[in-house]
């Protein structure tokens, strides 16, 4: 009895479920976190503006803000990771924004909100190249995260394939073919006698005669059938062997 | 005239860096040495081949028009045989409406890099090679880098190779770079490229204000071979002028910058002669020193 009091009332329950597993009482406006007004929880705090130098993030790298930050040493010097133990992990850390909330220690690009990895600030893009060996620095050198590590290997590359930053060049030599010879691969061909003459590329497009025999032997097995404009026989009608 | 500066061809280039090594040589290796680096670096100076753009290919090779609609793409088969050269290849292109044509030229450099891949050549050309973006490289003065990438990339006869290199010469012609592309394989294709278009007058100035008579007036005599019917040529025929007369005579009649020409040549002169003056006195003091 209890056992199927206990039934009833789940199935209530599992009834009274709407949408995506969501009870009955914690229904409220859609959009506005349930105000909790006993929690130790901090309020959520409002979303910082965007950057100014969004648009032109090379803008920001001559500012005074970023004189102060940091002077003439590059972006990651002196970030130190946090790991467990003497050795540090071979890569950094995925991404420092998870799930839209910024990790303790964040990366030397993710911890400054105006600077962004794009193509054309060059400068910022410098400092993540070796300047001896011309090589990208791995994400172990600087401590930027695996995220930010691979915007900056795309940048880079578009960076160089557009001709802002140097890239090494491997020599190739003269090449040696004969340029003046036109075999017929490239080439003038003349072209087939059907194409300039007009006419249809295979002669079965265009209707052709076809051969007298053939057509004499159709008329004599349809000679019953044929029309009579056609020069067959009179229509006898229902044919002999009715 | 290309000049061997084996400083320049030979210069450090960034690199994954290895440690030094140090060998000890006695003079007759040294100069074995340095004969073997003037080799190779005389065989790094070839000077590339400049050609006229190459015809486009429109040869139309079948018209099946049972095979029009069937398809929605473009088919491109490439003949991959493995022996033979790169211009002797078939790359035909059937198109949606059933013509069979030979491919173009960018449609046959794409297909022989996919299926052939070189060093330093890209299935799709690089952003740098459009004219916007090469102003960006003539800024840092990487005329040399993008002249390298060129080759790398673009066949001799093609029209992107032969606009790059005209942008880079009209470049160097305007700010007077000309110091970039010496003793490098380029400086035979900007020589020829400027006395064809007869501006040579700042190449010229250049010559005379680093002391290089001799390329002067090969310069000089390149242009007559290149155009015999100006009035220089004639008078240099007749007379049989050498070095600086030459020069001279070619400032007066064919250049638009005498002045500067003149002025360069004087500097030269001057120069000259205050050098003459110290090697006199040089040479006296040797004597002095020896007799006492």
């Amino acid at each position: 009895m209890a056992l199927g009091g206990g039934l009833a009332l789940l199935r209530a329950a599992a009834g009274a479920l709407r949408g995506p597993g969501r009870p009955l009482w914690g229904q409220g406006v859609p959009g506005v976190p349930p105000s909790r007004p006993c929690s130790a929880e901090a309020p959520p705090k409002p979303s910082e503006p965007p950057s100014p130098y969004k648009e032109k993030p090379w803008e920001y790298l001559e500012s005074a803000e970023y004189q102060e930050a940091y002077g003439d040493k590059p972006v990651w010097f002196g970030y130190r990771r946090h790991h467990k133990g003497a050795v540090p992990p071979r890569h950094t850390r995925k991404a420092c924004l998870r799930k839209g909330k910024r990790v303790g220690n964040p990366c030397p690009i993710c911890r400054d909100r105006h600077l962004f990895v794009d193509f054309r600030n060059v400068k910022l893009l410098d400092q993540f190249i070796c300047p001896h060996s011309g090589s990208i620095f791995h994400p172990t050198h600087t401590g930027v995260c695996m995220k930010q590590h691979k915007l900056l290997l795309k940048a880079i590359a578009q960076a160089q394939d557009h001709g802002l930053l140097w890239l090494r060049i491997p020599f190739v030599p003269v090449p040696q073919d004969d340029f003046a010879a036109r075999p017929p691969a490239v080439g003038k061909t003349p072209p087939a006698p059907q194409l300039t003459a007009g006419r249809a590329w295979y002669p079965w497009y265009d209707w052709q005669q076809p051969p007298p025999d053939a057509v004499a032997r159709l008329r004599r097995l349809y000679k019953d059938y044929l029309r009579q404009e056609e020069g067959g026989p009179a229509p006898g009608g229902a044919p002999e062997a009715q | 005239m290309t000049g061997l500066d084996l400083q320049k061809v030979f210069r450090p280039v960034k690199q994954e860096l290895k440690p030094p090594k140090y060998k000890l040589l006695t003079e007759a290796q040294l100069e074995e040495a340095t004969k073997k680096a003037i080799k190779e670096a005389k065989e790094k100076l070839t000077m590339p081949p400049v050609l006229d753009e190459r015809e486009p290919i429109d040869d139309v090779l079948a018209e099946d028009k049972i095979l029009d609609g069937i398809e929605t793409t473009k088919y491109i088969f490439t003949d991959l045989t493995y022996s033979i050269p790169h211009r002797e290849r078939f790359i035909v292109v059937r198109e949606p409406n059933g013509v069979l044509r030979k491919a173009t030229w960018e449609e046959r450099d794409r297909m022989i890099q996919i299926f052939f891949p070189k060093e330093g050549r890209r299935v799709i050309p690089q952003a740098v090679f459009k004219d916007e973006h090469l102003v960006t490289v003539f800024q840092q003065d990487r005329h040399e880098d993008i002249l390298n990438m060129c080759i790398a990339q673009f066949e001799p006869d093609s029209a992107d190779y032969i606009r790059i290199h005209h942008r880079t010469y009209d470049d160097i012609e305007k700010h007077a770079k000309y110091d970039l592309l010496r003793s490098t394989r380029h400086f035979g294709g900007m020589v020829w490229y400027l006395v064809n278009r007869k501006k040579t007058d700042g190449l010229l100035i250049d010559m005379i204000h680093r002391d290089l008579l001799d390329d002067a007036t090969s310069l000089i005599t390149l242009y007559h071979m290149l155009h015999p019917e100006c009035q220089s040529a004639k008078e240099a025929e007749e007379r049989k002028l050498q070095g600086v007369d030459l020069i001279k005579v070619f400032a007066k009649t064919e250049s638009q910058k005498e002045g500067y020409i003149q002025l360069a040549l004087q500097a030269y002169e001057e120069a000259m002669a205050t050098s003459t003056d110290h090697i006199e006195e040089l040479d006296l003091c040797c004597l002095l020193q020896h007799q006492l």
